[in-house]
């Protein structure tokens, strides 16, 4: 039984670190520009199906590299053609938006791949288990895991150590100042947004690994990265990291007691943290009003 | 007030002109309508998902449907009259929407038979709406047991198998070839529900057990902590009766652990459409498929494989012969009984034998009498990362006639009334 929920916090933890990645990209749009953005899980989708699309020519490892780029561009249109104009109007305007997006870009895939699930390959050197103890602990999702850290630690980085970073995080906390400084406020949060997707398509092409490849892959993902920022607190990208690991390690000790309550745990657990400590476990006193 | 002023405010040009070309676009792309040619059309309506989770056999039962269609017309239609199918998405699991679409096609479309749906769920909404207004209902392809068991109607027919008689076609090879202690992966809902019972029923009587399972949510991504309990109990077999995207993802993922050189993979109800989604590695494992398309010398088959593959360019799935024969039981019933009245067609159905070219398998199945459920051969056999085609996912071992897997009518528990 120890060994059972042991086995299930490490899997939890694997599970939560790829919960992160999504949600790191939703907080980061939400924090700069105010959009809670239901179309990251079509981007994600979108992300696996160029993955997929360029595998036969690029290999798994070129796929990886070019297809999040490729994401990425995508949003830097989307934000300009449509979700710039709604930037000074009530957030409602855009979280519409995003919502039929979401459904947009769903049936896009459908209509472009296919309603049914495709094969997706990955390298044979990272498909098998380490060892027959520990076999959940594939070469695939410690690959993934190394991955979602490494992108943490250069998201990190971006934001600390370059320009673009440093206007991204004073621009979250006072738009106007920034821009009243001379800074190209237009410019800095399409970057961001496209920063955003970034890591939703790397999401996608990670995804896709481990689950199989359809349409519908991105709405499943989507509402644990709202409950990871929930949890960990709006405005905070730690937070937000921390949130994502939570909820991954709470269904996986659930599913070793009470099997149909996995997801449900989730938001029993975002439903506690806005009763007990509604900023979030790591947010700012404030940003829920 | 000019003309140009809509509710106050005012127009401009351009706007008149986007409107314009927005109606423009909505009218060019709207549902196409196929004008009569004397005698109103015969409707035929499919309420079935094309979004969602089961977008995918969806659209294959739909193309089966529009083939049915197709060949009926060609053959002087009902009763002389051409037949038009009507498709409405009923999405993958809203029963509101459902049936708010059912009621559409009858009492708007004037639907004379209602066809549909993958899911149980929204198959017995369905029905209980097709006995209300009095249509001829042809459940495609949704299994749970009670469709034409405990809550069957004269009027509903169903071409799919009952849960059941899928859990009794394939448990002698599930014991075979895995082993007696079975832990179950069972999607949370009326289907796995059914079809878990079906199965503990047939292994106890074989003298196997059950040693654990799991019910998982519909739409549930990652497995991995469901494996591990599973493996944890150490069974013979892990017995996953997810469906569609679910088994896609659960299969991958005890692959990618290595769970198939310790245990035996495998389930009752697999189709075609999920083993194409998977990495040949994982086409593993004893199943059960309701019709396959690889059936060499059988008569009627060649003929719709082809038909199909000139359509949409793929082999048929069991899915697309569901719509197939939905479609053409309507035409049958129709023609048979030589009327549209529903309560002769239905009489007309009791015990009727599907011709070969609808049946596409040996044996002719029927509706069997009393309880309205079609009874047909299930290919109990082994998934294959290669066969002798590109499409040739599964091989087929055992045939099992529906008639041994079927049970009784006094336990399937149905009592059909018929209208004074």
């Amino acid at each position: 039984m120890t060994q059972l929920i042991l086995f299930n916090v490490f899997n939890g933890l694997i599970v939560g670190a790829f919960y992160a990645l999504m949600a790191l990209g939703l907080s980061l749009i939400l924090n700069l520009s105010g959009v809670i953005n239901f179309a990251h899980g079509g981007f994600l989708a979108l992300g696996a199906y160029i993955a997929y699309t360029l595998m036969p020519y690029t290999g798994f490892w070129g796929a990886l590299l070019v297809a999040p780029v490729l994401t990425a561009a995508l949003g830097l249109v989307v934000e300009r053609l449509l979700i710039r104009p709604l930037y000074g109007r009530d957030p409602l305007y855009s979280l519409l938006l995003t919502f039929g997006l979401a459904y947009v870009l769903e049936d896009v895939a459908r209509a472009i791949w296919g309603a049914q699930s495709v094969p997706y390959p990955i390298p044979a050197s990272l498909t098998t288990p380490l060892s027959t103890e520990y076999f959940f602990l594939t070469g695939y999702r410690l690959f993934m895991v190394a991955l979602v850290a490494a992108a943490v630690a250069g998201l990190f980085f971006i934001l600390n150590r370059t320009r673009l970073g440093m206007r991204i995080r004073a621009g979250t906390l006072d738009l106007e100042t920034v821009s009243v400084l001379g800074v190209n406020v237009r410019i800095l949060r399409n970057l961001n947004f496209g920063l955003g997707i970034y890591l939703a398509g790397l999401a996608g092409v990670l995804a896709a690994g481990m689950l199989g490849l359809q349409p519908t892959i991105g709405t499943s993902l989507i509402m644990p990265s709202f409950v990871a920022i929930i949890v960990g607190g709006l405005g905070s990208l730690p937070g937000t990291l921390l949130g994502g690991l939570l909820i991954g390690v709470a269904s996986g000790i659930t599913t070793v007691f009470f099997p149909s309550a996995t997801e449900a745990v989730m938001y029993v657990m975002m439903g506690l943290v806005l009763l007990i400590r509604p900023r979030g476990l790591l947010g700012e006193e404030g940003r829920i009003q | 007030m000019s003309e140009h002023d809509l509710l106050g405010k005012k127009v401009s040009r351009r706007q008149l002109i986007q409107g314009a070309a927005a109606g423009a676009t909505l009218a060019a792309t709207g549902p196409f309508i196929i004008s009569a040619r004397g005698e109103e059309p015969v409707k035929i309506g499919l309420d079935n998902p094309l979004t969602g989770t089961y977008a995918a056999v969806g659209k294959n039962e739909m193309i089966g449907c529009e083939l049915a269609v197709e060949q009926i017309n060609a053959k002087g239609g009902i009763l002389g009259r051409q037949v038009q199918l009507l498709s409405e998405d009923s999405t993958s699991g809203d029963a509101g929407t459902c049936v708010q679409k059912a009621r559409k096609l009858i009492d708007r479309d004037g639907v004379k038979f209602l066809l549909g749906n993958v899911n149980s769920a929204l198959s017995l909404a369905m029905a209980d709406v097709a006995y209300e207004k009095g249509v001829l209902h042809v459940v495609t392809g949704g299994h749970t047991d009670a469709v034409t068991g405990k809550t069957c109607h004269y009027n509903v027919f169903r071409i799919c198998n009952t849960t059941q008689m899928e859990a009794n076609a394939v448990a002698p090879s599930l014991i075979k070839q895995g082993g007696k202690k079975w832990y179950y992966i069972t999607p949370d809902y009326a289907f796995g529900h059914t079809l878990q019972s079906g199965l503990e029923a047939a292994c106890t009587r074989l003298g196997g057990q059950k040693i654990g399972g799991d019910l998982t949510p519909l739409g549930t991504t990652d497995f991995s902590s469901y494996l591990i309990k599973a493996q944890a109990a150490k069974p013979d077999v892990i017995v996953f009766l997810v469906q569609g995207d679910d088994m896609v993802n659960a299969l991958k993922q005890a692959v990618q652990f290595g769970l198939d050189k310790r245990f035996h993979l495998a389930g009752a109800q697999q189709e075609l459409e999920p083993l194409e989604g998977l990495p040949p590695e994982a086409r593993i494992g004893t199943w059960v498929f309701e019709w396959y398309w690889n059936q060499p010398g059988v008569p009627g088959v060649k003929e719709f494989v082809d038909a199909i593959k000139k359509k949409t360019g793929r082999v048929p799935t069991a899915r697309t012969w569901f719509g197939f024969a939905s479609g053409w039981t309507c035409a049958l019933a129709a023609n048979g009984a030589k009327s549209l009245e529903t309560v002769k067609m239905a009489k007309f159905l009791q015990d009727f034998k599907l011709p070969p070219e609808v049946a596409c398998m040996p044996d002719a199945p029927y509706f069997r009498k009393g309880q309205n459920q079609l009874i047909p051969n299930l290919f109990v056999g082994h998934a294959q990362a290669k066969g002798s085609a590109p499409d040739d996912l599964f091989k087929v071992t055992t045939v099992v006639k529906g008639a041994e897997a079927a049970g009784t009518l006094e336990e399937t528990g149905c009592k059909m009334t018929w209208p004074a």
